[in-house]
Protein backbone atom coordinates (compact mmCIF):
# COMPACT_ATOMS: atom_id res chain seq x y z
CA UNK A 1 0.00 0.00 0.00
CA UNK A 2 1.52 3.73 -0.85
CA UNK A 3 2.07 5.98 1.88
CA UNK A 4 -0.22 9.07 2.45
CA UNK A 5 2.26 12.17 1.35
CA UNK A 6 3.28 9.66 -1.80
CA UNK A 7 -0.46 9.36 -2.76
CA UNK A 8 -0.85 13.46 -1.90
CA UNK A 9 2.04 14.28 -4.26
CA UNK A 10 0.61 12.42 -6.88
CA UNK A 11 -2.54 14.06 -6.49
CA UNK A 12 -0.72 17.54 -6.80
CA UNK A 13 0.70 16.14 -9.67
CA UNK A 14 -2.66 15.01 -11.53
CA UNK A 15 -4.00 18.77 -10.55
CA UNK A 16 -1.60 19.81 -12.61
CA UNK A 17 -2.63 18.10 -15.50
CA UNK A 18 -6.10 18.92 -15.18
CA UNK A 19 -5.68 22.93 -15.10
CA UNK A 20 -3.45 22.50 -18.05
CA UNK A 21 -5.77 20.68 -19.93
CA UNK A 22 -8.69 23.14 -18.68
CA UNK A 23 -6.39 25.34 -20.14
CA UNK A 24 -5.86 24.34 -23.49
CA UNK A 25 -9.65 23.15 -23.30
CA UNK A 26 -10.58 27.01 -22.82
CA UNK A 27 -7.83 28.18 -25.60
CA UNK A 28 -9.49 25.66 -28.11
CA UNK A 29 -12.91 26.85 -27.38
CA UNK A 30 -11.85 30.89 -27.55
CA UNK A 31 -9.92 30.01 -30.81
CA UNK A 32 -13.32 28.13 -32.35
CA UNK A 33 -15.08 31.44 -31.53
CA UNK A 34 -12.35 33.70 -33.20
CA UNK A 35 -12.29 31.46 -36.70
CA UNK A 36 -15.76 30.93 -36.82
CA UNK A 37 -16.85 34.47 -37.16
CA UNK A 38 -13.46 35.24 -39.77
CA UNK A 39 -15.11 32.31 -41.74
CA UNK A 40 -18.51 34.62 -42.04
CA UNK A 41 -16.82 38.05 -42.59
CA UNK A 42 -14.98 36.35 -45.36
CA UNK A 43 -17.99 34.62 -46.58
CA UNK A 44 -19.62 38.29 -47.20
CA UNK A 45 -16.61 39.30 -49.39
CA UNK A 46 -16.62 36.62 -51.29
CA UNK A 47 -20.46 36.83 -51.76
CA UNK A 48 -19.91 40.36 -53.05
CA UNK A 49 -17.25 39.62 -55.24
CA UNK A 50 -18.80 36.31 -56.64
CA UNK A 51 -21.89 38.74 -57.70
CA UNK A 52 -19.54 40.92 -60.19
CA UNK A 53 -17.81 37.63 -61.33
CA UNK A 54 -20.96 36.05 -62.35
CA UNK A 55 -21.75 39.08 -63.84
CA UNK A 56 -18.98 38.95 -66.06
CA UNK A 57 -18.80 35.78 -66.98
CA UNK A 58 -21.27 34.41 -69.85
CA UNK A 59 -19.63 31.28 -70.87
CA UNK A 60 -19.85 29.50 -67.22
CA UNK A 61 -16.61 28.08 -67.15
CA UNK A 62 -14.00 28.77 -64.74
CA UNK A 63 -10.26 28.91 -65.82
CA UNK A 64 -8.11 29.16 -63.38
CA UNK A 65 -7.24 32.28 -63.74
CA UNK A 66 -4.62 31.37 -66.75
CA UNK A 67 -7.13 32.53 -70.11
CA UNK A 68 -4.20 34.39 -71.16
CA UNK A 69 -1.02 32.07 -70.29
CA UNK A 70 0.48 29.82 -72.80
CA UNK A 71 2.21 27.54 -70.51
CA UNK A 72 1.63 24.21 -70.60
CA UNK A 73 -1.01 22.25 -68.35
CA UNK A 74 -0.87 18.98 -66.76
CA UNK A 75 -3.04 16.92 -67.12
CA UNK A 76 -2.33 15.14 -63.74
CA UNK A 77 -5.13 16.02 -61.03
CA UNK A 78 -3.66 17.35 -58.27
CA UNK A 79 -4.48 16.92 -54.72
CA UNK A 80 -4.00 19.08 -51.60
CA UNK A 81 -4.27 17.91 -48.12
CA UNK A 82 -4.98 20.70 -45.67
CA UNK A 83 -4.05 19.11 -42.19
CA UNK A 84 -2.82 20.11 -38.84
CA UNK A 85 0.81 21.79 -37.99
CA UNK A 86 1.75 19.99 -35.20
CA UNK A 87 0.39 16.15 -33.62
CA UNK A 88 -1.53 17.86 -30.84
CA UNK A 89 -5.12 18.02 -33.11
CA UNK A 90 -6.78 14.71 -32.13
CA UNK A 91 -7.00 11.88 -34.80
CA UNK A 92 -8.38 13.79 -37.65
CA UNK A 93 -5.34 13.88 -39.70
CA UNK A 94 -5.04 10.18 -39.69
CA UNK A 95 -8.87 10.47 -41.07
CA UNK A 96 -7.58 12.69 -44.19
CA UNK A 97 -5.24 10.89 -45.00
CA UNK A 98 -6.55 7.40 -44.93
CA UNK A 99 -9.99 9.46 -46.91
CA UNK A 100 -7.38 10.85 -49.72
CA UNK A 101 -5.69 7.14 -50.04
CA UNK A 102 -9.17 5.58 -51.06
CA UNK A 103 -8.76 7.47 -54.53
CA UNK A 104 -5.16 8.46 -54.53
CA UNK A 105 -3.01 6.74 -57.62
CA UNK A 106 0.76 7.90 -58.28
CA UNK A 107 0.34 7.67 -61.45
CA UNK A 108 -2.19 9.93 -62.05
CA UNK A 109 -1.98 12.11 -58.71
CA UNK A 110 0.49 14.67 -57.40
CA UNK A 111 0.01 15.94 -53.91
CA UNK A 112 0.76 19.38 -52.12
CA UNK A 113 0.14 19.07 -48.27
CA UNK A 114 -0.34 21.95 -46.13
CA UNK A 115 0.66 21.30 -42.63
CA UNK A 116 3.75 19.29 -41.09
CA UNK A 117 1.80 16.58 -39.03
CA UNK A 118 0.58 15.60 -42.97
CA UNK A 119 3.88 15.45 -44.23
CA UNK A 120 5.09 13.43 -41.72
CA UNK A 121 1.61 11.10 -42.16
CA UNK A 122 2.41 11.06 -45.44
CA UNK A 123 6.00 9.90 -44.80
CA UNK A 124 5.31 7.41 -42.84
CA UNK A 125 3.51 5.84 -45.16
CA UNK A 126 6.07 5.73 -47.78
CA UNK A 127 3.87 8.60 -50.17
CA UNK A 128 6.18 11.28 -51.72
CA UNK A 129 4.53 14.80 -52.02
CA UNK A 130 5.22 17.42 -54.63
CA UNK A 131 5.69 19.92 -52.07
CA UNK A 132 4.97 21.15 -48.26
CA UNK A 133 3.48 24.55 -47.12
CA UNK A 134 3.29 25.22 -43.42
CA UNK A 135 -0.49 25.43 -42.22
CA UNK A 136 -0.40 29.31 -41.60
CA UNK A 137 0.01 30.32 -38.03
CA UNK A 138 -2.38 33.36 -38.56
CA UNK A 139 -5.85 33.33 -39.39
CA UNK A 140 -6.33 36.70 -41.72
CA UNK A 141 -4.84 37.47 -45.25
CA UNK A 142 -3.31 34.09 -45.76
CA UNK A 143 -0.96 34.23 -48.35
CA UNK A 144 -1.66 31.50 -50.54
CA UNK A 145 -0.23 32.88 -53.74
CA UNK A 146 2.45 29.93 -53.72
CA UNK A 147 -0.33 27.33 -53.91
CA UNK A 148 -2.32 29.26 -56.09
CA UNK A 149 0.48 29.20 -58.86
CA UNK A 150 0.95 25.44 -58.26
CA UNK A 151 -2.55 25.18 -59.27
CA UNK A 152 -2.40 26.36 -62.77
CA UNK A 153 -0.33 23.88 -63.84
CA UNK A 154 -2.48 21.60 -63.68
CA UNK A 155 -5.76 20.63 -65.12
CA UNK A 156 -7.92 19.41 -62.07
CA UNK A 157 -7.61 19.95 -58.29
CA UNK A 158 -9.36 18.82 -55.53
CA UNK A 159 -8.71 20.12 -51.80
CA UNK A 160 -8.70 17.47 -48.73
CA UNK A 161 -10.05 19.14 -45.63
CA UNK A 162 -11.47 19.21 -42.84
CA UNK A 163 -14.90 19.88 -42.07
CA UNK A 164 -15.97 21.73 -38.99
CA UNK A 165 -19.68 19.99 -37.91
CA UNK A 166 -20.30 21.09 -34.29
CA UNK A 167 -17.92 21.27 -31.17
CA UNK A 168 -18.23 17.11 -31.08
CA UNK A 169 -18.26 16.57 -34.66
CA UNK A 170 -15.69 17.04 -37.65
CA UNK A 171 -15.45 15.00 -40.43
CA UNK A 172 -13.00 14.76 -43.71
CA UNK A 173 -14.21 16.09 -46.76
CA UNK A 174 -12.89 16.48 -50.72
CA UNK A 175 -13.87 19.36 -53.20
CA UNK A 176 -13.14 20.06 -56.64
CA UNK A 177 -11.39 23.48 -56.52
CA UNK A 178 -13.64 24.96 -59.03
CA UNK A 179 -16.83 23.54 -57.38
CA UNK A 180 -14.98 25.25 -54.22
CA UNK A 181 -15.13 28.23 -55.88
CA UNK A 182 -18.74 27.76 -56.91
CA UNK A 183 -20.15 25.83 -53.46
CA UNK A 184 -18.87 29.31 -51.66
CA UNK A 185 -21.12 31.49 -53.84
CA UNK A 186 -24.20 29.58 -53.27
CA UNK A 187 -25.63 32.47 -51.11
CA UNK A 188 -25.59 35.08 -53.80
CA UNK A 189 -28.28 35.70 -55.73
CA UNK A 190 -28.40 34.74 -59.46
CA UNK A 191 -28.57 38.05 -61.48
CA UNK A 192 -29.46 38.59 -65.18
CA UNK A 193 -27.24 41.64 -65.84
CA UNK A 194 -24.29 41.33 -67.65
CA UNK A 195 -20.90 43.34 -67.48
CA UNK A 196 -19.35 43.68 -70.76
CA UNK A 197 -16.89 45.76 -73.04
CA UNK A 198 -20.53 47.84 -74.56
CA UNK A 199 -21.75 48.93 -70.99
CA UNK A 200 -18.21 49.13 -68.79
CA UNK A 201 -14.79 50.13 -69.43
CA UNK A 202 -11.82 47.75 -68.32
CA UNK A 203 -8.47 48.54 -66.88
CA UNK A 204 -6.25 47.19 -68.24
CA UNK A 205 -8.53 44.65 -70.08
CA UNK A 206 -11.41 42.64 -69.69
CA UNK A 207 -9.17 39.25 -69.53
CA UNK A 208 -6.75 40.54 -67.08
CA UNK A 209 -9.78 41.80 -65.34
CA UNK A 210 -11.74 38.50 -65.22
CA UNK A 211 -8.57 36.44 -64.74
CA UNK A 212 -7.86 38.48 -61.61
CA UNK A 213 -10.89 37.68 -60.15
CA UNK A 214 -10.67 34.50 -60.94
CA UNK A 215 -7.30 34.31 -58.83
CA UNK A 216 -8.87 36.02 -56.23
CA UNK A 217 -11.76 33.58 -55.91
CA UNK A 218 -9.49 30.36 -55.77
CA UNK A 219 -7.42 32.32 -53.01
CA UNK A 220 -10.47 33.15 -51.08
CA UNK A 221 -11.56 29.46 -51.49
CA UNK A 222 -8.71 27.83 -50.67
CA UNK A 223 -8.26 30.55 -47.45
CA UNK A 224 -11.81 29.81 -46.73
CA UNK A 225 -11.14 25.86 -46.66
CA UNK A 226 -7.80 26.75 -44.81
CA UNK A 227 -9.71 28.51 -42.08
CA UNK A 228 -12.54 25.54 -42.00
CA UNK A 229 -9.75 22.75 -41.39
CA UNK A 230 -8.17 24.82 -38.62
CA UNK A 231 -11.85 25.18 -37.00
CA UNK A 232 -12.17 21.46 -37.19
CA UNK A 233 -8.71 20.78 -36.07
CA UNK A 234 -9.36 23.18 -32.73
CA UNK A 235 -12.51 21.47 -32.54
CA UNK A 236 -10.97 18.24 -32.56
CA UNK A 237 -7.82 19.27 -29.93
CA UNK A 238 -11.25 20.58 -28.03
CA UNK A 239 -12.58 17.01 -27.95
CA UNK A 240 -9.30 15.10 -26.93
CA UNK A 241 -8.64 17.98 -24.37
CA UNK A 242 -12.26 17.56 -23.29
CA UNK A 243 -11.59 14.06 -22.66
CA UNK A 244 -8.16 14.26 -21.10
CA UNK A 245 -9.77 16.65 -18.48
CA UNK A 246 -12.27 14.66 -17.30
CA UNK A 247 -9.98 11.24 -16.95
CA UNK A 248 -7.49 13.86 -14.83
CA UNK A 249 -10.31 14.84 -13.11
CA UNK A 250 -11.66 11.32 -12.20
CA UNK A 251 -8.15 10.43 -11.78
CA UNK A 252 -7.56 13.02 -9.59
CA UNK A 253 -10.53 12.00 -7.62
CA UNK A 254 -9.51 8.39 -6.76
CA UNK A 255 -6.31 9.41 -5.94
CA UNK A 256 -8.39 11.86 -3.47
CA UNK A 257 -9.94 8.81 -2.27
CA UNK A 258 -7.45 6.65 -1.70
CA UNK A 259 -5.34 8.94 -0.30
CA UNK A 260 -8.25 9.60 2.71
CA UNK A 261 -8.16 5.85 2.87
CA UNK A 262 -4.41 5.70 3.33
CA UNK A 263 -4.78 8.54 5.69
CA UNK A 264 -7.52 6.47 7.76
CA UNK A 265 -5.38 3.39 7.15
CA UNK A 266 -2.76 4.97 9.52
CA UNK A 267 -5.01 6.55 12.09
CA UNK A 268 -6.64 3.04 12.35
CA UNK A 269 -3.29 1.38 13.05
CA UNK A 270 -2.47 3.77 15.30
CA UNK A 271 -5.38 3.65 17.12
CA UNK A 272 -4.91 0.13 17.41
CA UNK A 273 -1.53 -0.21 18.53
CA UNK A 274 -2.95 2.54 21.71
CA UNK A 275 -5.74 0.26 22.58
CA UNK A 276 -3.28 -3.03 22.70
CA UNK A 277 -1.17 -1.03 24.29
CA UNK A 278 -3.87 0.55 27.04
CA UNK A 279 -5.39 -4.02 27.25
CA UNK A 280 -1.44 -4.67 27.98
CA UNK A 281 -0.91 -2.01 30.74
CA UNK A 282 -3.85 -2.64 32.19
CA UNK A 283 -3.40 -6.51 32.47
CA UNK A 284 -0.19 -5.76 34.03
CA UNK A 285 -2.09 -3.81 36.49
CA UNK B 1 -7.03 53.84 -40.99
CA UNK B 2 -10.63 53.99 -39.63
CA UNK B 3 -11.00 50.52 -37.37
CA UNK B 4 -15.33 50.96 -37.63
CA UNK B 5 -16.65 48.33 -39.24
CA UNK B 6 -20.35 50.41 -39.51
CA UNK B 7 -21.18 52.51 -42.33
CA UNK B 8 -20.44 56.25 -41.70
CA UNK B 9 -23.81 56.88 -43.04
CA UNK B 10 -26.89 54.96 -43.94
CA UNK B 11 -27.32 54.91 -47.55
CA UNK B 12 -30.43 53.44 -49.39
CA UNK B 13 -30.66 50.67 -52.54
CA UNK B 14 -33.61 51.49 -54.82
CA UNK B 15 -35.25 48.62 -56.58
CA UNK B 16 -33.39 49.66 -60.03
CA UNK B 17 -30.24 49.45 -57.78
CA UNK B 18 -29.35 52.94 -58.28
CA UNK B 19 -27.98 53.81 -55.15
CA UNK B 20 -29.57 56.78 -52.80
CA UNK B 21 -27.15 59.31 -51.87
CA UNK B 22 -29.21 62.34 -51.21
CA UNK B 23 -28.03 64.58 -54.47
CA UNK B 24 -26.34 64.25 -57.43
CA UNK B 25 -22.65 65.23 -56.08
CA UNK B 26 -22.55 62.29 -53.67
CA UNK B 27 -21.76 58.40 -54.63
CA UNK B 28 -21.74 55.45 -52.22
CA UNK B 29 -18.12 54.20 -51.82
CA UNK B 30 -17.36 51.19 -49.90
CA UNK B 31 -13.66 50.24 -49.37
CA UNK B 32 -13.11 46.63 -47.57
CA UNK B 33 -10.77 43.93 -46.91
CA UNK B 34 -11.66 40.06 -46.40
CA UNK B 35 -11.36 40.93 -42.61
CA UNK B 36 -11.91 44.84 -42.84
CA UNK B 37 -14.22 47.39 -43.71
CA UNK B 38 -11.92 50.39 -43.93
CA UNK B 39 -14.56 52.73 -45.26
CA UNK B 40 -18.21 52.53 -46.06
CA UNK B 41 -21.01 55.92 -46.07
CA UNK B 42 -21.38 58.79 -48.71
CA UNK B 43 -18.02 60.58 -50.25
CA UNK B 44 -18.03 63.43 -53.08
CA UNK B 45 -14.71 61.31 -55.16
CA UNK B 46 -12.26 58.71 -54.33
CA UNK B 47 -8.79 58.92 -56.27
CA UNK B 48 -6.52 55.71 -56.55
CA UNK B 49 -3.94 54.38 -59.18
CA UNK B 50 -3.57 51.65 -61.64
CA UNK B 51 -1.46 50.31 -64.20
CA UNK B 52 -2.39 53.74 -66.05
CA UNK B 53 -1.28 55.87 -63.09
CA UNK B 54 -3.75 58.14 -61.09
CA UNK B 55 -7.17 58.63 -61.51
CA UNK B 56 -10.29 59.94 -59.65
CA UNK B 57 -13.91 59.24 -59.49
CA UNK B 58 -16.55 61.56 -59.01
CA UNK B 59 -20.38 60.76 -58.94
CA UNK B 60 -21.86 60.10 -62.70
CA UNK B 61 -19.23 58.38 -63.32
CA UNK B 62 -19.19 55.77 -66.22
CA UNK B 63 -19.62 51.78 -65.27
CA UNK B 64 -16.18 51.44 -64.67
CA UNK B 65 -13.83 48.20 -62.91
CA UNK B 66 -9.98 48.02 -62.61
CA UNK B 67 -6.99 46.30 -60.78
CA UNK B 68 -5.98 48.98 -58.58
CA UNK B 69 -2.35 48.99 -57.90
CA UNK B 70 0.15 49.08 -55.20
CA UNK B 71 -0.80 53.04 -53.44
CA UNK B 72 -3.02 55.46 -51.29
CA UNK B 73 -6.67 55.31 -52.18
CA UNK B 74 -8.35 58.85 -50.95
CA UNK B 75 -12.11 58.75 -50.11
CA UNK B 76 -13.32 62.48 -50.08
CA UNK B 77 -16.14 63.58 -47.96
CA UNK B 78 -18.18 66.79 -47.27
CA UNK B 79 -16.53 66.69 -43.87
CA UNK B 80 -12.75 65.29 -44.33
CA UNK B 81 -10.40 62.90 -46.60
CA UNK B 82 -9.91 60.02 -45.13
CA UNK B 83 -6.55 57.96 -46.93
CA UNK B 84 -5.77 54.26 -47.07
CA UNK B 85 -2.11 52.76 -48.14
CA UNK B 86 -3.12 49.64 -50.14
CA UNK B 87 -1.17 46.95 -51.80
CA UNK B 88 -3.73 45.97 -54.48
CA UNK B 89 -7.09 45.55 -55.15
CA UNK B 90 -10.17 45.85 -57.55
CA UNK B 91 -12.50 48.49 -57.82
CA UNK B 92 -15.97 48.32 -59.42
CA UNK B 93 -17.90 51.58 -60.25
CA UNK B 94 -21.55 50.86 -61.51
CA UNK B 95 -24.59 53.91 -60.98
CA UNK B 96 -22.66 55.96 -58.03
CA UNK B 97 -22.03 53.17 -56.59
CA UNK B 98 -18.19 52.51 -55.86
CA UNK B 99 -16.79 49.22 -54.39
CA UNK B 100 -13.17 48.84 -53.73
CA UNK B 101 -12.39 44.89 -52.83
CA UNK B 102 -8.22 45.49 -51.25
CA UNK B 103 -5.79 42.02 -50.87
CA UNK B 104 -7.16 40.63 -53.61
Amino acid sequence: MKRPNEIEREEVAMSTLVELTSVFEGIASMRIAQIKNQVLQATKFFDDLWHIYSQLRVDGLFRFGRSQSEDNVSDKELYIIITAEGGFSGDIDQKLIHYMLKTYDKEKNEIIVIGHHGAIQLAQRGISYKKYFKLPVKDQNINVTPIIREVQKYKTTAVYYQEYISLMVQDVKRIDLAAAVKEQSKQTTETEEIISEFNYIFEPSTYDVVDHLERSMMQIAISQLILNSKLAQYASRFRAMSASHQRADEAKSDLHLAYNRAKRGIKDERLKEIINGLRKAKAEV
Amino acid sequence: MSDSEQPNESTEKKQDDKVDTGDEDHMHVKVYAPFKVYFDGVATSISAVNDTGPFDILPKHHNFMTLISQGEVIVRTDKAEEKFKISHGIMHVKADDVVVFLDV
